[in-house]
């Protein structure tokens, strides 16, 4: 599945991360929603592309082999 | 006042689950197909109290001219009504759900502590009691929101059965804790194996204030949640919302075991080294069988 993070952009420049999101039309979805709410006029929404989380992945290296502590 | 955080649909009409139970060839998640009937009571009880959630208020209001005294009522209220912790703040529209829209004031959070001994007992008895607890605290929610009518204000109760407000950014802001890698809110004493109730009032109260004790710093190197993951599912960056840390689970691999199995999931809760103060030995025995089985085990308790 394509994994995507909206984020709001502050007037300020401040980014806060709405979510992930599992599909672009979900995320879309939910851009859409905010940007219809007067108060949030002034932020502006971006969807990405959610590459941190997925380098973040141990794959084949994962719990079951952790070393012993 | 709007909600603006999204709140991600249940069961089969969370469209990740949809698509992975569908991609099976099954048109429901094993798990909830395989609930046992003593879970299925509990989740129809807190839908059968969805109804009884907002109702007549009194016409003869109580006039609150000190909302601390008042404030304290309610509290000991929810405490006789089973809480195990009561905290009030101000909402704000980061605490509703996107789309939904509460007018109230203020909102009122209620927290069951789980038996943290059930985990010797295996899956099963650890999801009996988490379902347990979400029941009693729709019961506790229903009842409090009722009292608070009774006195002549609005009051909605929230609860697994109907709710438009988010657990986590009220917790954080009554002071109950902070959030963990796990995306769970821990608190210094029941750790994250607690559940939530909220009602949402205009009756006049005094607010809490957010409380911090290093959790967010603790689990950037900690670590035993994400390396208990049977799925790997939670990451090692994380995101800042609203100024707070937070490690987004990744659904795709959580659900192979949370919902697409039989077994129950709480795996991530249960490992976090925050309840060893008031289960000690419980949780030193757990992480003795992880590690057993290869999983890591926090360095000291």
């Amino acid at each position: 599945m394509e994994k995507l993070y909206v984020n709001e952009i502050r007037p300020d420049g401040a980014v806060s991360t709405i979510g992930l999101f599992y599909s672009r039309a979900e995320a879309e979805k939910i851009v859409a929603m905010l940007s219809d709410i007067p108060e949030q006029a002034a932020c502006r929404y971006e969807i990405v592309q959610a590459v941190r989380h997925v380098l973040a992945e141990r794959g084949a290296q994962r719990a079951q082999t952790a070393p012993e502590e | 006042m709007r909600g603006i955080t999204p709140r991600r649909e249940q069961g089969m009409a969370d469209p990740v689950l949809a698509e992975m139970v569908h991609a099976t060839g099954a048109t429901e998640s094993r798990h909830f197909a395989a609930l046992k009937p003593v879970i299925q009571a509990y989740r129809a009880s807190w839908v059968k109290l969805a109804p009884y959630r907002d109702g007549p208020v009194n016409s003869q209001r109580v006039t609150v001219d000190d909302p601390a005294p008042m404030t304290a009522q309610i509290k000991q209220k929810a405490k006789e009504l089973g809480a195990d912790m009561v905290g009030v703040c101000r909402l704000q529209p980061h605490m509703i759900d996107l789309g939904s829209e509460v007018v109230h004031e203020f909102v009122i959070a209620c927290c069951v502590a789980e038996d943290y001994e059930k985990v010797t007992e295996g899956a099963d008895a650890v999801e009996e009691e988490a379902m347990r607890t979400y029941a009693q605290c729709t019961e506790i929610a229903t009842a409090l929101a009722a009292y608070i009518r009774q006195m002549g204000y609005p009051a909605i109760a929230h609860h697994n059965g109907a709710s438009e407000v988010q657990a986590i950014p009220i917790f954080y802001q009554v002071g109950f804790g902070e959030l963990g890698r796990h995306g769970s809110l821990i608190n210094e004493e029941f750790g994250a194996s607690f559940r939530p109730g909220f009602v949402t009032t205009d009756l006049p109260l005094v607010e809490d204030q957010p409380r911090e004790f290093g959790v967010q710093d603790f689990c950037m190197h900690c670590n035993v949640c994400q390396r208990n993951c049977p799925g790997d599912a939670i990451p090692q960056d994380h995101v800042m919302t609203h100024g707070i840390k937070r490690w987004l689970i990744d659904l795709e691999k959580c659900y192979p075991y949370s919902r697409l199995r039989d077994e129950y999931c709480h795996l991530c809760v249960d490992v976090c080294p925050y309840i060893v103060k008031s289960h000690p030995e419980t949780y030193k025995a757990f992480m003795k069988e992880r590690k057993q089985v290869g999983y890591k085990t926090p360095k000291t308790y």
